[in-house]
């Protein structure tokens, strides 16, 4: 019993978007939603934690990008939350400032 | 579950596990085997560890055998235990010495044997156990591209375990208790691949965590090295606790010759049950000479428990400490816990065993993937090419892994009558080996033959394995045993009863012929 077809992605493009949005997108929020923890809080714990937990997230991410309806709009999604995790690390970056 | 997101999360798992498959047979049953990668290193060259967890050595004689080959003055010199062996790592930076000789300017690894004062490269130190080790993250494949490709192999494994495990969720507890040998045989395929896989599922979600970061560390680390160091590698690796200390070098000579042994008791004295795995000098001979003992309390004492010492040489006094009685960081435990959950080295031969019993189901939790992938689509109202295809990808796949288990039986036997072996031998003799028995199994066409003979072929194998060491050792199990020599026992009663096991199994194989 294969997966039944009518379910599944048959655009090619769509499937691209899917693809790309739950790799390289979700790579990309994983890696930005830990960054903006460590910019936050007691970085050296966050990244330590992130050895693990990413790559954790970053499945879960791919998972999610291939249950969207539309691949294009979960590359949007992806891109805004990733814009917004950025805001955190710039301003995190400014009020935490690492000692050396 | 919605119909839609059942069938796109049962999709997903097929075609994950079905893309990965072979690969991470292979990292599996390679994996399984290096839990014991030091037994098979010293079973191999017949050779006693002094002491498991520590370096047996005398510090003061090693240095005076290295001054005999090499100029020492200006050089950082490090000695490690890595493994269970009795050699040790040695490595020699370049002298920073300006006016040293052009041969003092050059840096040296190798390995030293404790005993007899041998060195080692790592070409001709190179073994079976290393080889399997290194098979298991794709070493061998043109570097970086295996570690990648092991890396990102582990990844999907990691996405192949959550979306099997969601599609399986309904049943998760009903599903555990069914196994039905007699029936259909799309039936016990399905059966032993989510029961055994649930059995396997902690240990197989930490093997692919781990493994990833193992090998796709770098995507961790470069990203944080922009967005939080602002480029400074080093600071991260500061904060992380990677980074070596330095010294800088006076280039002042010191005329006396000072003994370190004395820095190493020194150590152990402080903390009970220390273990030193590592001895670091910094300047050597110079008056800025410094010496760094790490280590860790022994496991049973304490589990994350790194300790370090480090010693201005020439005054005796002790620069920096890290104490491994205090409560260890949450940094230290993560560490830690990585590794040792994935070298299962923490609880002695049964955490070992068990660990190895359960990569080789995770082995079979591959192969009923995909016979249920096979059995699935080869019905009739499927049409015959795609049929020819699919059974086609399935008896290739099938020749590739099982074939691992005589050509790795083998190996062990070849080795020992080719000893030493070297890296070249074992290259050849592995990788054409394992070729020549797909080819073969491949143009048999026969699955059932491929996996009847395999695990037979293996089992011959296996039984013959003792006997081929002690005929070329003379060091027979009940001499190892006498001796106390349990690595060297152990690859020997190992293989006993993997051999018994899997020669029953090829017995109980009865043909069974696929009913729709």
């Amino acid at each position: 019993m294969p997966a039944n077809r009518k379910y599944l992605t048959q655009s090619a493009w769509q499937r691209f978007a899917k693809i790309s949005a739950g790799i390289l997108g979700g790579f990309i929020v994983a890696t930005a939603f830990h960054l903006a923890l460590a910019s936050c809080f007691s970085h050296v714990a966050v990244l330590i934690t992130s050895t693990f937990s990413s790559f954790i997230l970053w499945a879960v991410l791919l998972i999610v990008a291939f249950l969207a309806k539309n691949g294009w709009r979960i590359w949007l999604i992806y891109l805004i939350v990733t814009l917004l995790l950025a805001t955190i690390i710039y301003y995190g970056n400014i009020f935490n400032t690492i000692e050396s | 579950m919605a119909q839609r997101t059942y069938n796109i999360l049962f999709n997903l798992h097929t075609v994950s596990g079905i893309v990965i498959s072979v690969a991470l047979y292979v990292i599996f049953f390679a994996g399984s085997f290096s839990f014991f990668r030091d037994e098979i290193v010293n079973w191999e060259r017949n050779e006693g560890v002094i002491s498991k967890k520590e370096i047996p050595l005398n510090l003061d004689s090693v240095i005076d055998s290295l001054s005999g080959n090499y100029q020492l003055y200006g050089r950082d010199i490090s000695i490690t235990k890595y493994y269970e062996e009795r050699r040790v790592n040695v490595s020699l930076s370049a002298s920073k010495d300006s006016l040293a000789t052009d041969e003092a300017k050059v840096s040296q690894f190798f390995y030293l044997d404790p005993l007899t004062y041998n060195t080692y490269t790592y070409i001709n130190s190179y073994s079976l156990g290393e080889f399997l080790y290194r098979l298991h993250f794709f070493a061998q494949i043109y570097y970086p591209i295996g570690y990648y490709l092991s890396g990102f192999v582990a990844f999907f494994f990691l996405f192949a375990i959550i979306t099997g495990v969601l599609v399986h969720w309904k049943k998760i507890v009903s599903n555990f208790y069914i196994f039905r040998p007699w029936s259909k045989l799309k039936t016990i395929w399905t059966d032993a691949h989510t029961a055994l896989g649930m059995i396997g599922l902690p240990f197989q979600f930490v093997y692919a965590v781990t493994g990833a970061f193992f090998m796709l560390k770098l995507l961790i680390v470069a990203p944080s090295v922009f967005a939080i160091y602002g480029g400074d590698q080093a600071k991260l690796y500061e904060d992380l606790e990677y980074a070596d200390p330095t010294f800088p070098f006076e280039n002042n000579k010191e005329d006396s010759v000072i003994s370190l042994n004395g820095f190493i008791d020194q150590t152990k004295a402080t903390w009970e049950n220390f273990n030193v795995s590592e001895v670091k000098i910094y300047n050597f001979g110079d008056a800025n000479m410094h010496v760094a003992i790490n280590g860790e309390l022994d496991k049973k004492t304490k589990f994350t428990a790194p300790g370090k010492v480090v010693y201005k040489a020439y005054t005796g006094e002790v620069i920096s400490k890290k104490d491994p009685v205090a409560q260890s960081s949450y940094l230290d435990g993560v560490k830690n816990v990585m590794f040792r959950l994935h070298y299962g080295d923490y609880g002695g031969y049964a955490l070992k065993v068990i660990s190895f019993i359960l990569g080789i189901i995770s082995c079979f939790v591959i192969i009923s993937g995909v016979m249920i992938w096979l059995v699935a689509r080869d019905k009739k109202n499927i049409p015959e090419k795609k049929r020819i295809f699919y059974n086609r990808v399935a008896r290739i796949y099938l020749a590739i892994c099982l074939s691992m288990y005589p050509i790795t039986a083998l190996s062990f036997i070849a080795v020992k009558i080719a000893q030493p072996a070297g890296l070249e031998f074992i290259y050849w003799f592995y990788f054409l080996g394992w070729l020549l028995l797909t080819t073969f199994f491949i143009l048999k066409m026969d699955n059932y033959f491929t996996n009847k003979s395999c695990l037979l072929l293996g089992s011959i194998f296996g039984f013959l394995i003792p006997l081929v060491n002690g005929f070329t050792t003379g060091n027979w199990m009940w001499k190892s045993f006498a001796a106390g020599q349990d690595q060297i026992l152990f690859i020997d009663v190992f293989w006993l009863i993997t051999a018994s096991i899997t020669l029953f199994a090829s017995f109980k194989l009865k043909k069974k012929e696929a009913a729709n």
